[in-house]
């Protein structure tokens, strides 16, 4: 850390945390409702957790992208932030706005829509917390003296992430519509702008771990993205498949899809160049095991398992079941809760001014949760295999079926209760960093 | 390749694909409203897809295949079951079998639930490429109807009730001392079915089995379409 307003970032990352345990819990209620007759369904019934479970995922990262943006920013443009107190107004506006939409949940104030359930009121709350962010961020980093492609592509992503949420707010009359441009926003968010400020700050760590020159890992940077945009945009097809829009997208979709897998190929191969031709020693092996670790996760669990069933010949059977859970599991987590992580155990420790303190704890997270969501990802997918071939395939009743995938909801339930000890791990980490008087 | 080559190849490959991705948009702009009738978006339609936002059904059915994954796709739910079922319903989903994934009573209003099916209406008839897929082949689980109506899920009710598990099997499960139900709607049809319930000897006049006079004529109905649907 070289600036005082970087400090700022320590909020993010412990709410971030928190939202992180909160998000885990909501996940087991909702798995226990699919093992044993609905526990809770008077108080929280499924509808009102998924969304409370999707909606705390969201609030979670975008806490742990703010703060990483605002750790990364300072240093890169070479300033202070130009204004700590709009970043800590935005960051109050959007925890209790965060916290107002989930309460609101239980309620039944809720848009209805799937992961956008946010009323339209909170949708707008969200926009002006954008607009503070944006603004801080850009007039941050016009101070800069020298334009990086980390800052541009740090601020193009964000900008993004701001425009495509717009199409989250209207009320559409027609449903396929109203799916087209809902995918406007989880889509090309997730492999838009989200895969745009993730590669930033994973760029921007490696510049420091490494110390590959900026020239070399910039240009890297710029492919990456190319790559992921030019396949990403039209890869949105994939979600054109079945919902009313014409079958020309069968193909689009299908082979700009296929595409989006060589991105993701080659940012494991940069990561792990970067890594080899490194030209300082990495001390912090945590940091190293997480950079790593989050290129290989990602890897499998956005490209691998996304490509399974991104074919329209595949998806055919499997849209609609609880394939599309598994892969959303394990991409998620691999592409953006383990960068938040990285970025969390990379920067707070510097943000405190500690160079050493003990990392067992973060590597057990580490392993603890790697492992888990695996065998979690893995027995959804089972799940949705069965569920594809009896309920798709044979015909048979939906509720006949989910019985005979039973056992395959414990193994996640199982496999979540372990997940969840990993993340308090993880919670009890960042708030022994956060509270840590400096050395 | 040089780094300010591939901060070229970034701007120009996100220019192109955004425009083809733009000119993709407005065709299917233009192929929507025939492939979805819009002319028969009527107000009604569009009010139901607001009660569907309104008590956020969305989160535990799917539509189109997206949504919650915890309770059926509704897509095609208007063709399948039909006005009358929807209707019955939407009005008292829950499920009499305590053991089922229960759907909570929302206390619809009857306007409502006539939006709601007028939107399930003008869903079913979205052209959807063929999705969701005819199945492969159609099988069933023993012991299972082969469909689900209100009807034979108050019969299978009113089979648990009375604990007709004590002497009959159905799919392995229950007693030895009637015949084995599992397939007895393949034997027997509903009207012979309920005449034996009311009254057995005169079907068979050697039988143990006693009359079940306590039933009404519905629940009667009720119970022969669940043993009917079982082939």
């Amino acid at each position: 850390m070289t600036y005082e307003s970087q400090k700022v970032a320590i909020k993010y990352f412990v709410i971030s945390a928190i939202f992180f345990g909160l998000q885990v819990v909501v996940g087991l209620l909702l798995i226990l409702k699919y093992i044993w007759p609905d526990p809770l369904i008077g108080i929280i019934p499924f509808n009102t957790a998924r969304a409370i479970h999707t909606n705390l995922l969201v609030v979670w990262m975008l806490f742990g992208f703010m703060g990483g943006t605002y750790y990364v920013v300072p240093e890169e443009s070479k300033t202070e932030l130009y204004s700590k107190k709009l970043a800590d107004l935005q960051f109050w506006l959007l925890l209790i706005g965060g916290l107002v939409g989930v309460i609101g949940f239980l309620f039944g104030w809720t848009a209805g829509r799937p992961l956008l359930e946010l009323p339209v009121e909170l949708k707008w709350a969200v926009v002006i917390v954008a607009l503070i962010f944006i603004f801080n961020v850009f007039m941050t980093m016009i101070r800069t003296k020298k334009w990086t492609a980390v800052q541009g592509l740090l601020l193009g992503g964000v900008v993004m992430l701001a425009v495509m949420w717009l199409f989250a707010i209207p009320f559409f009359k027609n449903l396929t519509f109203d799916y087209y441009y809902w995918w406007w926003v989880i889509h090309l968010w997730v492999e838009g702008a989200w895969e745009l400020i993730a590669a930033s700050l994973m760029a921007f760590i490696l510049l420091k771990i490494t110390g590959v020159e900026r020239q070399i890992v910039e240009k890297w940077l710029y492919i990456e993205v190319a790559l992921v945009l030019a396949t990403g945009i039209i890869g949105t097809g994939h979600h054109y498949y079945w919902i009313g829009t014409p079958g020309y997208w069968l193909w689009w979709g299908g082979i700009f899809s296929a595409l989006e897998t060589v991105p993701i190929v080659l940012m494991v191969f940069d990561t792990l160049r970067h890594v080899k031709h490194r030209k300082i020693e990495i001390p912090d092996r945590l940091v190293l095991y997480w950079t790593i670790g989050c290129a290989l996760f990602h890897f499998f669990g956005a490209a691998v398992m996304g490509m399974v069933h991104t074919l329209p010949q595949v998806n055919r059977w499997t849209h609609g079941t609880q394939v599309t859970a598994s892969h959303g599991h394990l991409a998620f987590f691999g592409a953006y809760a383990m960068l938040i992580l990285t970025v969390v155990y990379y920067a707070l420790p510097k943000l405190k001014g500690i160079s050493q303190y003990s990392q067992k704890r973060g590597f057990w997270v580490f392993w603890i949760t790697v492992s888990m969501m695996l065998i979690m990802g893995l027995a959804f997918g089972v799940a949705g295999v069965i569920q594809s071939y009896m309920q798709r395939g044979l015909g048979i009743d939906f509720l006949t079926v989910q019985d005979f995938m039973k056992p395959w909801f414990f193994a996640v339930f199982i496999a979540g209760l372990g997940f969840f000890v990993g993340v308090l791990l993880y919670i009890i980490d960042v708030l022994k960093i956060a509270t840590k008087k400096p050395e | 390749m040089e780094k300010k080559l591939a901060r070229n190849l970034f701007i120009w490959a996100t220019l192109i694909c955004s425009a083809v991705f733009i000119w993709l948009t407005i065709d299917t702009h233009r192929a929507i409203p025939k492939r979805t009738n819009t002319d028969k978006l009527t107000d009604e339609a569009v009010l139901g897809k607001r009660v569907w936002h309104k008590y956020n059904c969305n989160d535990c059915h799917t539509i189109l295949g997206i949504g919650g994954y915890y309770s059926p796709d509704v897509t095609k739910v208007y063709s399948t079951r039909g006005e009358t079922w929807l209707k019955t319903f939407l009005k008292n989903p829950e499920s009499p079998d305590p053991l089922r994934r229960k759907m909570p009573n929302q206390k619809l209003s009857d306007n409502e639930i006539k939006q709601l099916i007028t939107f399930f209406k003008w869903v079913d008839a979205i052209d959807t490429n063929e999705w969701p897929p005819k199945p492969i082949t159609v099988a069933k689980t023993t012991g299972d109807p082969l469909e689900e109506t209100a009807l034979i899920l108050k019969g299978k009710a009113i089979y648990n009730q009375n604990r007709c598990d004590l002497c009959h099997q159905i799919g392995g499960k229950g007693g030895i001392i009637g015949p084995d139900l599992s397939k007895v709607g393949g034997k027997r049809d509903t009207q012979w079915l309920s005449r034996l319930i009311k009254d057995p000897k005169s079907v068979n006049p050697g039988t143990q089995m006693p009359a079940y006079l306590q039933l009404s004529e519905d629940e009667v109905q009720a119970l022969a379409s669940f043993l009917g649907g079982l082939k």
